[in-house]
Order: C-alpha cells, then sequence, then structure tokens
C-alpha cells in the first residue's frame, strides 16, 4: 500500500468518528437544553451544574463511541478523506451553530 | 497587593488553555515534518495538550460555578450585557469542542505519521482545529473580561465585591 493511500489506525478511525458525532451531539444537547428548562434543571441536578453534567455527559459518549467504533469495522472502511472532511464539518457546524443559536436566542 | 483564590484560578485556567493552544501548533509544525526521529515528541506534546485541555477544564469549570455568577450578575446590569448572552454562552459550550479534539490529539498522533499520509492529514486537521477553537475562545474571554470592566467603570450596584 502506497503511503499516500494509507488507511488510518482502527483507533484513529474509530475515535475520530466518535469526536465529530460528540461535537454533533453537544451542540444539540446545549441548544435543547438551553430551551427545554426542564432539561437543564435536572442536569443542574446531575452534577452540581448543568455545565459540568454536559461535560461528562460528552467524555462518556466520546470515550465510549469510540471504543465501540474502534473495535467495528465502520469507522475503518471510510476513506480518510471523508472522516477528516465529517470532523472538519462538524467542527465547523457546531462552532457557527453555537454562536448563530446564542446570537438569535 | 492582594491577589485571591478567585483570581488564581480565573488565571490558571485561562494560562492552562493557551498552553494547551500552544501545544496544538507545536504539534502540528511537527507533523508537517514529521519523521521517525520526531514520532516520539509529537506524541508526548499531543498528550501535553490535552492535559492542558483537563487542567482548563477543571479550573474553567471551578471558577465558573463557584466564582461567576457575581460577575454574570454585574455584566448582565452593565453596558455590555451581550459579553454573557452571546459570548460567555458560546464560549462555554464551544470550549467542548476544542477538549474533545484535544483527548483525540494523542490517538490520532499514534499513528505512523512519517510512513502515513492520511494520519498526517488527520492530526494537521485536529491540531489546526483546536488552535483556532482555541483562540476564539480565548478572544470570547476577552470580550467578557471587557464586559466586567465597563459594568465596573459605570458603577453597576453590587459591582464592588
Amino acid at each position: 500500500m502506497s503511503v499516500e493511500n494509507a488507511k488510518l489506525g482502527r483507533g484513529s478511525a474509530g475515535f475520530g468518528m466518535a469526536a465529530a458525532i460528540t461535537i454533533l451531539f453537544s451542540t444539540v444537547l446545549a441548544c435543547v437544553k438551553d430551551a427545554y428548562k426542564p432539561l437543564n434543571s435536572f442536569m443542574n441536578s446531575v452534577a452540581w451544574h448543568n455545565w459540568i453534567t454536559h461535560g461528562i455527559v460528552d467524555v462518556i459518549l466520546f470515550v465510549g463511541l469510540g471504543l465501540i467504533l474502534s473495535k467495528s469495522e465502520l469507522a475503518e472502511r471510510i476513506a480518510a478523506g471523508r472522516l477528516i472532511s465529517f470532523l472538519v464539518g462538524a467542527v465547523v457546524v457546531a462552532g457557527l451553530g453555537l454562536f448563530i443559536w446564542y446570537a438569535i436566542f | 497587593m492582594n491577589i485571591t483564590s478567585s483570581d488564581v484560578i480565573l488565571l490558571a485556567h485561562s494560562t492552562f488553555g493557551v498552553l494547551g493552544t500552544m501545544a496544538a501548533i507545536w504539534v502540528f509544525v511537527e507533523t508537517l515534518n514529521a519523521r521517525e526521529g520526531n514520532a516520539g515528541r509529537i506524541r508526548l506534546v499531543a498528550w501535553i495538550a490535552a492535559l492542558c485541555m483537563i487542567a482548563t477544564w477543571i479550573f474553567g469549570g471551578y471558577w465558573y460555578v463557584h466564582f461567576y455568577p457575581a460577575d454574570r450578575a454585574m455584566i448582565l446590569k452593565g453596558p455590555w450585557p451581550f459579553a454573557h448572552t452571546l459570548f460567555m454562552e458560546t464560549k462555554e459550550h464551544l470550549f467542548f469542542i476544542p477538549l474533545i479534539l484535544s483527548f483525540y490529539l494523542p490517538i490520532a498522533a499514534a499513528d505512523k505519521l512519517y510512513e502515513n499520509a492520511n494520519a498526517r492529514k488527520m492530526v494537521l486537521w485536529v491540531a489546526m482545529l483546536i488552535v483556532l477553537s482555541g483562540l476564539a475562545i480565548e478572544g470570547a474571554g476577552a470580550v467578557i473580561n471587557h464586559g466586567a470592566k465597563v459594568a465596573l467603570l459605570h458603577g453597576i450596584p453590587g459591582s464592588g465585591r
């Protein structure tokens, strides 16, 4: 296999996909808890503050999904370029999405 | 001189954020020149970036929960309420992006970057995204700080703590 076409390692592919999904999930969670106060109150009651609960949930999701995807062939089968595009796209959508959400609401 | 624990924690938060961002820049530059000889250093600095972001998270989280409510009340009564409603709200949630990416960076850097162009490309993108989001967050921090400052300058009641 040429070095230009080399695949990502299983861990790199699996956790890369997990990172992209977690970042998108985190953005959706931020918007939903902002719009739906009972969820915000529930997250406040779980770990001192909704922001701390939010961070813990993100980390658990990233690690859990990463471990699952690293063991499956799903992430590894996706072309490296596509996975990179998915991750970069997720970060751009999440970053702009958060700014626009809080600017409007 | 009167340096409070709030001051120390807040400065530790932003300092570790800058150090994590600088570590990501280091990873980016080393990866541009990836070879067998610097593979270990790339992995070490990727771990340093992750540890700095964890420290930023802990210090920032503690300060946000214990000390920020007083500042928030002051900012909201001041001439720059958007420093909280837009910039702090965005910043506190945007932070999870470089945090997750910094956790991923050592995993991506564990591949043999010197012989895998795609693995190299992944590390370059992740490091760059950490740097850009880190800089955006530092900038938002400056706006929030200024929001508190202009509230103090305008003599907002309750700001004399």
